[in-house]
């Protein structure tokens, strides 16, 4: 009892000495500098399309954009929700119009782009492209989940790398050279998978607080 | 206090926090404290574990409500806040306590093939952490004895523990050394 009271005693002397910045705040300024980070290695790594003034204004791209922005902008409102003890979770509501988005492009290609790619290596560059230009995206989201409070580790790491993964894709856009809406929505996808699946290996063991 | 009447005195306090107002901060902590313990104390009862255990968990709790109090939002409600923080430190905790009590019996198990005497001296020194000499006094015999047990013991263990006939005896002084 004792005990307990010298506890309370000391937590409530350092009152008032956080910083109250908000979580949104902080989050805000991990995306922003996630995206930097993924739109830096594409500019300087794999180098953006050459034809790019002339693809970017076809179907094909602003899907790629308008799928992966959903994604970026649901798993955002997601992982808010998941950083945060007793939050409502209609959150999860927020990934509803990037699930729409990925089953239309899946379903109605209007491009005869094939779904293995046009070349051999081409689902392998696109899969590997996008987890290479998302990883420092993921390593900066799991600083913010770390000082949020996540009370899922496995579920807030999964959110974090389908959010990094997101990102990376959604720059990884300006070097993509599939124009299949149904090979977006796979592989895509395909990466968002791999590292939800990598988050959440890691989220167990580095988001415990 | 109802829960309302609850709900808005803690919420108020937090926000007074972050004003930097210790005074309602500790009492609210206390408050909290209070009732964890009450509202605890019957689940771990029930899983055998004693009011010391609780009292272990809600200082698990107000540590991570004070650590993570920037988290909830002075616009949302504070109590289902509590609430989550609360229940991901019960699971953590009897996660933990769980695992104490395989490994205890693990222990149990393995200590099970040496002769009494033996076992005695094993858990004195190696699981509560006497030293030979304490040992020594309390069974009312020499410390070159105790060590010779100890060190029968730990031959012994190992061979249950590893069939072929191969183990090299440790020296004397590695034998301190681990201990």
């Amino acid at each position: 009892m004792t005990r307990t009271d010298d506890l309370i005693r000391s937590l409530a002397s350092t009152a008032g000495t956080q910083r109250s910045a908000s979580l949104q705040g902080a989050f805000a300024v991990t995306g922003a500098a996630s995206l930097a980070c993924a739109l830096l290695l594409v500019f300087s790594v794999i180098g953006i399309r050459q034809d790019f003034a002339e693809m970017a204004v076809r179907l094909p791209f602003a899907f790629k954009v308008v799928y992966t922005g959903a994604l970026v902008v649901g798993t955002s409102v997601v992982a808010l929700h998941a950083a945060t003890p007793g939050a409502s979770a209609t959150a999860l509501y927020a990934i509803s119009p990037a699930v729409i988005f990925l089953a239309c492009g899946a379903i109605f290609d209007p491009t005869a782009f094939p779904i293995m790619g046009r070349t051999n290596t081409a689902v392998a560059f696109c899969v590997g492209g996008i987890l290479f230009v998302s990883l420092p995206a993921m390593v900066l989201t799991f600083v913010f989940m770390r000082k949020g409070a996540p009370t899922q580790p496995l579920f807030a790491g999964a959110v974090i790398g389908i959010l990094s993964a997101s990102l990376g894709a959604m720059a990884y856009t300006l070097a993509c050279k599939n124009d299949g809406t149904a090979f977006v929505a796979t592989w895509y996808t395909a990466a968002c998978a791999i590292m939800a699946f990598i988050g959440a290996v890691v989220g167990h063991r580095v988001l415990r607080w | 206090m109802t829960v309302e009447e609850r709900e808005q005195r803690w919420a108020e306090a937090m926000r007074a926090e972050r004003r930097g107002e210790a005074v309602p901060y500790e009492r609210m902590l206390k408050e909290v404290a209070t009732a964890l313990r009450r509202s605890l104390a019957p689940r771990l009862v029930r899983v055998s574990l004693g009011a010391h255990e609780a009292d272990d968990l809600v200082q698990e709790i107000l540590i991570g409500l004070h650590r993570k109090r920037h988290t909830w939002d002075p616009a949302r409600p504070f109590l289902p806040w509590l609430h989550t923080i609360t229940r991901y430190k019960l699971i953590d905790f009897m996660r933990h306590r769980r695992g104490d009590t395989r490994r205890r019996v693990d222990l149990a198990l393995h200590l099970a093939v040496l002769p009494v005497s033996q076992r005695k001296i094993v858990r004195a020194i190696a699981v509560e952490g006497a030293s030979v000499r304490n040992v020594a006094r309390g069974l009312a015999t020499s410390e070159g004895a105790v060590r010779v047990t100890l060190h029968r013991a730990i031959r012994r263990l190992l061979a249950a523990a590893d069939p072929t006939p191969t183990i090299e005896s440790p020296s004397r002084n590695e034998h301190d050394k681990d201990r």
